[in-house]
């Protein structure tokens, strides 16, 4: 689903040459749930964005649902994003003018999807049915996240991308999120977590380590797979 | 055609889809359009200048400008320069905009906070004032002042305050210091420095200890007092040791010919009503600055300092005030540039402000280049409030 | 609580809560009172109104109607037809919000105008067809009003085409055709009075807010070219007073033009007041950018819109939502600068009261009533247009933190 063959990004400040990914092989299959591991500037969010298209590599071939977009044009870019890849954030990013049900159907309408999709039955599906009428800043940080993960699911794209999606929940409702997230890679999607937190990668089937932008380890998490119930926060 | 253009590629990627080139094709395009509307303009002012002899060029610059001006403060003849004429009417325009910031801050303030005033009546009244001056142009507002003014008594039969304000339909006059000699001039500058040096030195202290013990330490009237004390203390000092005052204040009196009052420092008709109707207009906009400044500090914020223990007025000088004032001075710039560009509008009730000597000159002198000068004088004016903005913004990352 | 014991409560609550408050009421009370006591006595008693009446309709439409700018014939219908197809537009937006705001404006707007055919004028200065054109605004604001609501034409679109049909139809009615007997050409040079000043404004509004956004987009632009042409066209713009560049507009401008150039003093107002408040409006645009999180801009190229659908769809409308206030400010100022059209002989409502006060002898005196008289014109439509702003605020702020 996801690959990535000698993938770098390099880019200059000031007179300083910033090796933000160095050289990373990677290959992620459907139905695969990964978590990325490292510390903030080990260019984990890089790599994300590169894969998400909404960042190109300065070296290295990157295809996505079997598409080569190491040289795609900018339309074949906005093809990708709406129609394989959806994304989850720190900060939820809902659009505020928008309520919850309206901001799933946004989502389905870019993806172009409209009809084929029934955003309220996506939103009863994350457990905020009862919520579809209200405004963004009417909701917890949970349901915000739950939005968010409703917009992303409500598109039908094979890959799930989420950048630390727990980071502003509390550990309860972050267990929530990161269910629903596991559901998304039985349902054969692959899903790619970017998180500091080690404590996630124990849910995960394959766990990632980077470090200053490059991948120092690959593999099945120490003491296998737990379920999200034995996550001590 | 299609295969050729194909072909091109850069970084392996077409030449036309391709950001960088994209990039500089959009900057190159606009860049001409604009580029040769500016050039067209230009070539067709010079076509003009040439074929149809309109008059253009900075030769008249020192030819004797032989108009009177209706008020100036530098000191003017008739016989003077076109450039220093110019000058002069710059002035003017400096000292109206001047005298106009510091009186539409201080009343801006007054009002500001009387709109945030518990009590309603005043409240109300404060709201009233901005609603009224924000929302009427300032013309008609300058032709009603000016209408007042002219209302007042004639020149002979003015009011007189203390036997040294004057004030009629002809203007103010109120005493005003002059300085007898070179040596006093600078001991007073000393003097004046050491003052404001000491009172500034003085409101610090005060402020620090304030801060770090959260005990009311006064530290304005303590350095409003420091300033005082030393000013009068040197002044006492000097005049003793010199027997010459720094300055002497020379108070006007009707004593010219026909009654025409003498001495002393004079605001004609014009200027007040330009003032007037400079300063209620600008406060209007300034209240409302300082009303949601103090308001973007969050009510909880003040009340969690009242609930550390400091007083009111340790609060509003320690805690609401410094954040406040990020939220004010930006935008207090942008309405002072706008009452020096709004004092142009003196030429509507005869005060010889910078655009209305211009407008004047250009009977005599070519208006092209009068208003290439008129222009770069307003430019120049705004470029130094940017710069006073910018410097503050330095001075709060700093 | 009993109304009188609420009443108490509340006079203690925001009058008498301190002695030192206490003392500001009273204080307060007795200045107001002062104020207000001489104040009506000057205007009640003193001041001589007349200036008013006999300017009559020249404040409304300046020389429009007088003999040199519509020889032989009654030309007032024009500008008077103009306004029923303007408050019809008003009864659109009326049917087609279906009520709140805009139904109160709409019916606000027709009954003030309305209320004007019942002045107490003599019959000579105000004949019967004038007065029933203006009570015709009732019938019109409720005909907008029908045919948005029954007919396929109530829908925002067809009102936005509206406006534009209702504007070019106003200018060619003002304005006039030779070739159409009844419908001779007004020369541009005589429009003027309030009427000139909300052609001025409109036109300005209409065109500074796309000028305005284009040109703070291009403030923002990372194309160093396009960039600095638009810094350097705000700030000079921004840096010197409107009278300066009006001035240039007719003094200097037309140097550039061939000679005998038709340049029209109108058109020349209305393209500076433009650029001159596209300026002002790129810099709050530009502040309303800024303050918008860049989150939502990344959700939405990550749900794979373009870069300039994500600036059209999400990140202008809600920098433009956050700065209605300003923009409000910014049409407001425009409005109130409209006045300085006399640096250019334009004969505005102030210019056209000012000509005629000056030039009549028995007016000199009543000065002071004239320009109390056009504050309140101008406060009428300024405050009128905060109080929108400050409503659609309201309504806009349902969907914000």
């Amino acid at each position: 689903m996801i690959d990535l063959a000698g993938v770098s990004k390099h880019y200059r400040m000031g007179t300083v040459e910033v090796r933000a990914l160095d050289d990373v092989n990677l290959h992620v299959s459907d139905g695969e749930f990964v978590v990325v591991l490292g510390p903030s500037g080990s260019g984990k969010t890089t790599l994300l964005n590169i894969i998400g298209a909404l960042d190109t590599p300065t070296a290295g071939r990157v295809s996505v649902g079997g598409r080569d977009i190491t040289a795609a044009s900018r339309s074949e870019l906005f093809a990708l994003r709406r129609q394989t890849v959806s994304f989850i954030f720190q900060s939820f990013n809902l659009f505020p003018g928008l309520t919850a049900l309206e901001n799933v159907e946004f989502g389905v309408d870019v993806a172009g999807k409209r009809g084929a999709v029934t955003p309220d039955a996506v939103l009863e599906a994350v457990g905020l049915g009862d919520r579809a009428g209200h405004f963004p800043h009417e909701l917890s940080g949970g349901e915000q996240q739950r939005v968010a993960i409703a917009r992303a699911l409500a598109t039908r794209n094979p890959v799930l991308l989420a950048d630390e999606p727990t980071g502003e929940l509390d550990f309860r409702t972050g267990a929530q999120i990161l269910e629903l997230l596991i559901d998304q890679a039985s349902d054969n999607r692959a899903v790619l977590v970017v998180t500091h937190n080690r404590e996630i990668s124990r849910i995960a089937d394959r766990v990632i380590e980077m470090s200053s932008g490059r991948i120092v380890s690959d593999g099945p998490p120490a003491g296998g797979k737990a379920p999200v119930s034995e996550l001590r926060w | 055609m299609t295969t050729l253009l194909s072909s091109l590629t850069y970084e392996g990627i077409p030449v036309w889809r391709h950001a960088q080139v994209l990039k500089w094709t959009t900057q190159i395009v606009s860049g001409i359009l604009v580029v040769t509307l500016v050039v067209w303009f230009f070539a067709n002012l010079a076509n003009a200048i040439r074929d149809r002899n309109i008059p253009f060029g900075f030769w008249f610059l020192d030819n004797e400008y032989l108009t009177p001006i209706g008020q100036f403060y530098l000191p003017y003849e008739t016989s003077d320069s076109y450039l220093y004429a110019f000058m002069v009417a710059f002035a003017n325009t400096l000292i109206v905009s001047v005298i106009g910031v510091i009186l539409a801050t201080v009343l801006g303030i007054m009002v500001g906070i009387a709109r945030m005033s518990g009590n309603w009546i005043v409240s109300r009244a404060a709201l009233g004032f901005i609603e009224f001056f924000r929302n009427v142009p300032l013309l008609v507002q300058l032709y009603f002042w000016f209408t007042v003014v002219l209302a007042l008594p004639r020149a002979r039969e003015g009011y007189v305050f203390a036997d040294s304000f004057y004030l009629s339909n002809a203007g103010l006059w109120a005493p005003w210091p002059t300085i007898e000699s070179p040596g006093a001039a600078l001991a007073w500058v000393a003097l004046a420095a050491a003052a404001v040096f000491a009172g500034v030195t003085v409101y610090r202290r005060r402020l620090r200890r304030e801060t770090l013990t959260g005990a009311a330490s006064y530290p304005v009237w303590l350095g409003i007092g420091a300033a005082l004390g030393i000013g009068a203390a040197a002044w006492l000092v000097i005049g003793a040791a010199s027997g010459v005052a720094p300055f002497v204040i020379e108070s006007p009196s009707p004593e010219g010919a026909f009654g025409r009052i003498q001495g002393g420092q004079s605001a004609s008709g014009g200027m007040i009503a330009l003032l007037a109707g400079l300063v209620m207009y600008t406060a209007a906009f300034i209240a409302e600055i300082v009303r949601a400044g103090i308001q973007s500090v969050s009510r909880g914020q003040r009340e969690s300092a009242r609930a550390l223990g400091l007083s009111w007025a340790v609060t509003l000088r320690n805690v609401t005030f410094p954040q406040a004032l990020r939220v004010i001075v930006p935008p207090l710039i942008s309405q002072y540039l706008n009452l020096t560009k709004n004092s142009s509008l003196a030429s509507a009730i005869g005060f010889s402000d910078l655009f209305s000597v211009a407008e004047t000159m250009t009977q005599k002198a070519p208006t092209l280049s009068i208003f290439i000068m008129v222009m770069l004088a307003y430019l120049s004016l705004s470029l130094t409030y940017s710069l006073i903005g910018n410097l503050y913004n330095r001075t709060l990352r700093g | 609580m009993l109304p009188s014991a609420r009443a108490e409560a509340w006079l203690r609550a925001n009058l008498f809560s301190t002695w030192y408050n206490s003392a500001l009421t009273v204080a307060s009370v007795v200045l107001l009172g002062t104020v207000l006591w001489y104040g009506l006595r000057w205007v009640f008693f003193d001041a001589n109104w007349s200036v008013i009446s006999t300017l009559g309709g020249l404040m409304v439409i300046g020389r429009y109607n007088v003999e040199a700018a519509c020889p032989g014939q009654d030309c007032l219908w024009r500008p008077q037809v103009s306004l029923l197809l303007l408050t019809a537009l008003f009864g659109m937006g009326w049917g087609i919000a279906g009520g709140g705001l805009t139904k109160r404006i709409a019916i606000g707007v027709a009954v003030v105008v309305s209320a004007f055919a019942l002045l107490p004028y003599g019959m000579d200065t105000m004949g019967m067809d004038v007065r029933l054109l203006l009570a015709a605004n009732i019938p019109a604001v409720l005909a907008g009003w029908a045919l948005a609501r029954y007919t396929p034409l109530g829908s925002p679109k067809w009102l936005a085409i509206s406006c534009v049909v209702v504007f070019l139809l106003i200018l060619l009615l003002l304005r006039g055709l030779s070739q159409v007997p009844g419908l001779q050409p007004v020369p541009v040079t005589e429009w003027g009075g309030l009427m000139l000043n909300l052609l001025l404004a409109v036109i300005g509004i209409a065109g500074s807010l796309p000028i305005g956004i284009g040109l703070a987009l291009g403030r923002r632009s990372r194309l160093p070219v396009v960039k600095s042409m638009c810094v350097v066209f705000i700030e000079v713009f921004r840096g010197v007073p409107l009278i300066t560049l009006l001035f240039m507009s007719v003094r200097i401008v037309p140097l550039a033009f061939p000679e005998n150039f038709p340049l029209n003093p109108i058109v020349s107002a209305a393209v500076v007041i433009t650029l001159f408040s596209s300026a002002y409006m790129a810099e709050n645009i530009r502040g309303g950018l800024q303050a918008l999180h860049p989150g939502q801009a990344e959700a939405a190229r990550a749900l794979g819109l373009a870069g300039w659908q994500t600036m059209m769809l999400i990140s202008l409308p809600q920098a433009i939502r956050n700065v209605i206030p300003a923009i409000v400010g910014q049409f407001i100022s425009l409005f109130k600068d409209t006045s300085l059209v006399y640096i250019i002989s334009l004969q505005d409502v102030v210019g056209i009261s000012r000509a005629f006060i000056r030039g009549n002898v028995e007016f000199l005196a009543s000065h002071k009533e004239l320009y109390i008289f056009l504050a309140l014109v101008f406060w009428v439509f300024t405050y009128g247009m905060s109080y929108v702003s400050r409503r659609i605020e309201q309504n806009l702020r349902i969907g914000e933190r």
